[in-house]
């Protein structure tokens, strides 16, 4: 029975310092990640002698005469990202058309390029294409919502994707042996299946949208970010804090609306 | 091991096991009393004013139709679930009345044995074993898993005395449910609780290992000297191992007694149904 | 009964159909024209000009080519810049561990079924992971830079506010979504509520939450190389500055080393997703 037991204890130890092991090189990394930035690169001296209380009370200062001025960037915050959202409902379709396995047009050549554009649009962050829209089509809302509808493309489709790969194979046979082209199955065997499906995903994903399209306009593409843009370049804290706060309010609003017309929609 | 029996007819007659003559002799110390104890929530009582006590060589059996409230009962006794009104007194003390950091402390001398066994599935067998010192061991020392020596021998002990000796590194959710059952008797017992609580410990189990984990109960039972508050619906196997039964239907008392004083009216007074 | 004009109908149900059914037809017709009307206002109130978009394809085809092609790639080798890509491996890094470590327990305090504390403990938590994911990581950058200077600290910062709301959320879904019974037997036990935490409620969401974990610095990492445009350190800081010049071929280099490097961390991530799942279920 000793023997046991030590054999146990013996075993226990030797577990733990695995584990502590792989604690340990996280916290190296940790500490050289610290080094780096918090010593390395940071001026110290500037913070604690110059701007760091003044500039904070700045920020509690709320300016809150730009409150009307700031209702017609909050109107385009949300047309923006619904926009965008539909727009990439519409250009996500034939990209999950051809990232799902069982519909698929030209096997796994077609798939993999549906994949891969799935994950380049999910990959680039919504700044990086609104920079690249916007050198394309110039500053505007144009720019923001093309932006944020190529991003949505990504989790869209891939929702739709793996709806269409979770879809029964009956009324799709069906279609199949009346002579229906591919196009016609896909719109008469697949998609009353899968609408229920993705339009709560539509919701959730125009939810992420508008905090999204709050930032557009740091890029010069409209929207609450544009205002927030300006109240920089006017270095008024008190008035940066206010949009702040409206922004956080709009989303905060668009979160409670999309939990429950989720919940309608299931 | 009891023999493996045909159904039993009649439940006049009932086999008392390792018959020590305990219907009729005075009880030998009272390990817990309950009284007038009545729990639910807004709008539905489900407890309406229990009384009873359980001796400390009791092997004491609860059964009743479904929603009768036993599952209820069995958690108001280590405040699982918090009853509205009454008295649970264990040891001398009523633990209604006790505060949270005190009800621990009542906790650690009190085991509980589950129907559905609850294991922690992704931890090894002498792991989940272990768990049961918890409330003996410090907040650091737990989260390290530091358990002493002695916790470590004792675990082994008992995982031996339950039969599960070649299992001890297994992974919970490898085992059979009557394994499982055993992992969570002897998880009560490295407690050293003074009072042992069984919900249902044979529903999720076939009829064979049913029989074989209640035998293992009683043993335990009288070897350590536990008294024992036990919910189960097969009147059969309470009938069998059980000292004491009360019969609880729709929240209330409806019998109290021994096993063979528990015939058919009885019980179709309990189950309000006709007794084939 | 048989007749000479052909079998008679069976029941009063009339034998024409037409398309248009009230009034379900009524909704969905509604529903279609409602979405056409209210695009036709958007896109007016954004003010954007509509009979331009059919050219659309092809001016940013000509733009790209002309202005971008060749990337500079040249530019993007630099050791500066090669540094700024470790630079921003580390700010995500940091982010993502410190952010991770704030977010368990406050992902544990804002599960409805595990709190601690109903009244308190949780709509304060529930607060805070709503503030933090709700406001733009770049937002968050923005404001920080202003306290703080330009430099990574307060990218790295940013991050971890970021981090506490994405993972805090996906957190406290995953505990909320436990088995009861493991909790009920180690509560029976006379544990506290840590050890119940670390008992109960860890062995359970284990898997999840690594997953939840690696997919957060992921995620991170995107953010990362780009707050440097706003002022944080990193590959940002580079396209800033490259925009500024207007020097596009630079920018076009950037991007694309952005966009590369961001793949390959994907790939990265989902591959030790699978690895590690296998390893820990």
């Amino acid at each position: 029975m000793d023997a046991r037991v030590a054999q146990v204890a013996v075993w226990r130890r030797r577990t733990r310092a695995t584990r502590y092991t792989a604690y340990f090189a996280v916290a190296v990394a940790v500490a050289w990640s610290i080094e780096a930035i918090v010593i390395a690169d940071t001026d110290w001296s500037r913070i604690f002698t110059g701007t760091l209380l003044q500039t904070l009370r700045g920020f509690v200062d709320l300016d809150f005469s730009i409150l009307p001025a700031l209702v017609q960037p909050t109107i385009e915050t949300v047309l923006m990202a619904t926009l965008a959202t539909l727009a990439g409902l519409v250009l996500a379709i034939p990209v999950a058309w051809l990232g799902a396995s069982n519909i698929t047009p030209l096997g796994s050549f077609s798939y993999g390029i549906g994949r891969t554009l799935m994950t380049l649009s999910r990959s680039v962050h919504e700044i990086v294409w609104a920079l690249i829209f916007v050198s394309a089509v110039g500053l505007g809302a144009l720019a923001g919502v093309l932006a944020m509808a190529v991003r949505s493309v990504g989790f869209i489709s891939k929702t739709i994707a793996e709806a269409i790969e979770d879809v029964d194979p009956k009324p799709i046979e069906a279609m199949r042996a009346v002579g229906g082209t591919k196009f016609q199955i896909l719109l008469f065997g697949i998609l009353p299946q899968i609408t229920p499906v993705f339009i709560g995903n539509m919701i959730f994903e125009w939810d992420i949208n508008i905090r999204r399209s709050t930032i557009m306009g740091l890029v010069g593409a409209g929207g609450l970010g544009l205002a927030l843009f300006r109240q920089m370049a006017m270095s008024n804290y008190g008035g940066i804090a206010t949009v702040v706060l409206v922004v956080l309010a709009l989303i905060i609003l668009a979160e409670i609306f999309s939990y429950y017309a989720r919940r309608a929609v299931i | 091991m009891k023999p493996e029996s045909a159904i039993q007819t009649g439940f006049a007659e009932v086999k008392h096991s390792q018959a020590d003559g305990q219907s009729g002799a005075p009880h030998a110390g009272t390990a817990l009393e309950v009284k007038d104890l009545r729990a639910g929530y807004a709008g539905r009582e489900i407890l309406k004013g229990i009384s009873f006590s359980v001796a400390a060589d009791d092997f004491f059996a609860i059964i009743g139709p479904s929603g009768a409230g036993k599952s209820t009962l069995i958690r108001c006794v280590n405040r699982l679930v918090e009853p509205t009104s009454g008295a649970v007194i264990i040891n001398g003390r009523d633990i209604l009345q006790v505060s949270q950091s005190e009800l621990r402390g009542v906790r650690r001398n009190i085991g509980m044995i589950f129907q559905e066994f609850n294991l922690i599935e992704r931890l090894s067998v002498i792991d989940n074993v272990l768990t049961g010192r918890l409330g003996y061991t410090g907040t650091v020392r737990s989260l390290f898993r530091m358990y002493t020596k002695d916790d470590i021998k004792h675990a082994l002990m008992l995982l031996d005395r339950v039969g599960l000796s070649e299992h001890v590194d297994k992974r919970a959710d490898r085992l059979s449910g009557g394994q499982r059952q055993r992992v969570g008797i002897a998880r009560a017992l490295i407690q050293n609780p003074k009072l042992l609580l069984v919900d249902e410990p044979t529903s999720s189990l076939d009829p064979k290992i049913s029989r074989e984990v209640m035998g293992l109960i009683k043993e335990i039972g009288l070897e350590f000297g536990i008294p024992i508050l036990c919910n189960i619906h097969d009147v059969e196997l309470a009938c069998e191992f059980c000292t004491r039964v009360i019969g609880l239907q729709d929240g209330m008392k409806k019998f109290e007694g021994s096993p063979r004083e528990l015939d058919k009216a009885a019980l179709q007074d309990i189950y309000s149904m006709e007794v084939l | 009964m048989p007749g000479a004009a052909g079998p008679a109908p069976r029941s009063a149900v009339p034998l024409t159909w037409s398309r248009f059914r009230y009034p379900q037809s009524l909704y969905k017709y509604g529903a279609v024209l409602a979405t056409l009307a209210f695009i036709a206002y958007a896109l007016d109130y954004l003010k954007i000009e509509v009979d331009r978009l059919p050219g659309l394809l092809g001016r940013v085809w000509e733009t790209l080519s002309t202005r971008y092609y060749p990337p500079n790639v040249g530019h993007v080798l630099q050791p500066d810049y090669l540094r700024s890509v470790v630079e921003t491996l580390q700010m995500s890094y940091l982010a993502t561990v410190v952010g991770l470590a704030i977010a368990v327990p406050l992902a544990w305090f804002a599960s409805f079924n595990m709190t601690p504390s109903r009244r308190f403990a949780y709509p304060i938590a529930r607060l805070v992971i709503m503030g933090a994911r709700s406001v733009h990581e770049m937002i968050w950058t923005i404001l920080l830079v202003a306290i703080l200077g330009f430099g990574m600290l307060p990218g790295a910062i940013a991050l971890t506010l970021y981090c506490i709301g994405f993972a805090g959320k996906l957190f406290s879904e995953a505990v909320e979504a436990i088995e009861p019974g493991q909790v009920e037997a180690i509560r029976a036990t006379g544990a506290n509520n840590t050890q119940v935490f670390v008992y109960a409620v860890l062995p359970q969401v284990r898997v999840a939450w690594t997953g939840i974990s690696i997919y957060t610095w992921d995620v991170l990492f995107r953010a990362a190389t780009v707050v440097g445009f706003f002022g944080a350190g990193g590959m940002g800081w580079f396209l800033r500055e490259s925009v500024q010049r207007v020097a596009s071929r630079d920018v076009a280099a950037i991007l694309l080393s952005i966009i590369l490097v961001v793949i390959f961390s994907e790939l990265v991530s989902a591959w030790l997703r699978t690895r590690v799942a296998k390893a820990i279920a």
